[in-house]
């Protein structure tokens, strides 16, 4: 990729805030259409995850302080703007040195705009979380995670920058009773916007959700448009038997860098016998990884193979605000090292409209 | 870039703007055709709110604690916005939407 002039930079700032005017011109329009007819009229909402996390990787200290603020804003019945950004940093000290040292690290994560055309099919245009296997779009906010390393096989079918800029069509629906059918498919155009990269991809994901026994089973594909133009494809699992407080959860991925399997169980101990008071706040989590080097030389994922265990240990003072602490062991050829990770998430949720919070 | 890729993008986007209008016409008729019609007698009208609420509660369950925690009840308009942005991230159905909605809110 050509490094870009500041002014070509400019201009394509400029062209994505008129393409944006474009999208909002029928969002306004429709609103003045007066066709919020719901009993209760959603107001816009501001959220953000936020946390601080340190972790000791192979006995180096580094503080993540992150902040993701995101606003949602309803237009109408079937409208929704909705935008995160990413504030992270990673502090370590230099080798030889006690300060703490870093730069910080901003990200648009999402900026797009959904129509909730009819129980079947969502469109959404604009910057959009790619969809593929289960981590990116659903387990990734440091207040959601359970564990707060990344799989080693995250990378894959995220392309590089783990979001799209295009269009995608999405939705979920019942196939039959008792039976749901979810998918996303999208295309994303190559972006160089600054803090908003994406590459050229095609792809999808689906599934099949059981409610009644909270059983999900899909699978993912991508097609890269660019450079190799290669594919890549997974497959996710996710159970929550019902009687237990317990998650299962796992997802293989397979692409020309690597391929690769996380399983991970959580287990809330709310229905402990003793102590129950103090232990319903608790969760114990296991997460179990094994990734193999692919042929493709990539900087996001390892290059050699690498195993990894983690046990977590979570406190939830509130479902949205918790302490999280975790061990794990990572085995590769280029050394084995221990990583420790201790810290505090919080999500908060405030109306950016007057009476919202009424 | 080149000049070719954006106004790639700028075509893809104006065709994705003109799905929501096909899609309004179709979604009309349906939300018309989900609405129950208007019960009976007041007794009635109690029995499907109890029962609305005991299927938007069973729902919640199923639904709500299935990617983070299961979230506690906030202001009855943003619990709209929020369910409505939880619809599109994580494939709620439109059943499903409008029940816990309604259980949220009560
Ligand atoms: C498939 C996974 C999934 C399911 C199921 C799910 N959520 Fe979420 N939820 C998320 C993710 C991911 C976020 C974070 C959004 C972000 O940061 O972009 C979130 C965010 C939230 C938030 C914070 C405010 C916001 O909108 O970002 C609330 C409150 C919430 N969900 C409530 C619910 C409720 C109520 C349900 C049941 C109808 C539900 N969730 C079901 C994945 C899910």
């Amino acid at each position: 990729m050509l490094p870009l002039s500041p002014n070509s930079r400019r201009s394509k700032r400029r062209f994505f805030a008129a393409l944006l005017a474009l999208f909002l011109a029928p969002v306004v329009h429709a609103q003045s259409q007066g066709q919020d007819s719901e009993a209760i009229s959603p107001v816009p909402v501001f959220t953000m995850g936020t946390g601080f996390i340190t972790t000791f990787e192979g006995g180096t200290p580094h503080l993540g302080p992150l902040v993701a603020p995101l606003i949602l804003v309803p237009v109408g019945q079937k409208w929704l703007f909705e935008t995160r950004g990413t504030i992270e940093a990673d502090l370590a000290p230099p080798p030889g040195s006690d300060d703490f040292k870093g730069s910080a690290e901003k990200s648009v994560d999402y900026v797009q705009l959904d129509y909730i055309a009819n129980r079947y099919l969502t469109v959404t245009a604009g910057r959009y979380l790619i969809p593929f296997g289960i981590y990116n779009e659903r387990l990734y906010p440091i207040w959601i995670r359970n564990l707060q390393t990344d799989p080693l096989i995250l990378p894959i079918g995220g392309s590089e920058y783990g979001a799209g800029t295009g269009a995608m069509v999405r939705g979920g629906f019942d196939l039959a009773p008792r039976v749901e059918l979810n998918y996303a498919a999208y295309f994303s155009a190559h972006s160089s916007v600054s803090h908003m990269e994406s590459d050229r991809s095609a792809g999808g994901r689906a599934g099949i959700f059981l409610p009644g026994p909270r059983i999900e089973l899909g699978g993912s594909f991508q097609h890269l448009l660019q450079e190799d133009r290669t594919n890549s494809f997974g497959f996710h699992f996710e159970w929550q038997p019902p009687p237990v407080p317990l998650d299962i959860r796992a997802e293989y991925a397979r692409s020309h860098d690597g391929s690769g399997y996380w399983i991970e169980s959580a287990y809330r101990l709310s229905q402990s016998p003793v102590w129950q008071s103090a232990l319903r706040h608790v969760q114990v989590v296991a997460r179990m990884q094994q990734f193999y080097a692919g042929a493709g030389e990539s900087d996001e994922m390892a290059d050699v193979d690498t195993n990894q265990f983690e046990f977590g240990l979570n406190y939830y003072f509130r479902d949205d605000m918790r302490f999280v602490s975790s061990y794990g062991r990572q085995f590769s050829p280029d050394g084995n090292e221990n990583i420790w990770t201790l810290g505090l998430t919080y999500r908060l949720a405030l109306p950016l409209w007057p009476g919202g919070g009424k | 870039m080149t000049a070719r890729r954006p106004m790639l993008l700028l075509a893809l986007l104006l065709a994705a703007s003109t799905l929501p209008l096909a899609g309004m016409a179709a979604g009309q008729g349906e939300a018309n055709a989900t609405n129950p019609p208007p019960a009976a007698s007041a007794r009635v009208q109690h029995e499907d709110d109890e029962n609305a609420r005991a299927e938007g509660e069973r729902r919640f369950h199923a639904n709500c604690g299935r990617c983070h925690q299961s979230p506690h009840k906030l202001p009855p308009r943003m619990m709209a916005t929020i369910v409505r942005h939880m619809r599109v991230r994580a494939t709620i159905t439109d059943e499903d939407m409008r029940l816990i909605l309604r259980y949220m809110t009560q």
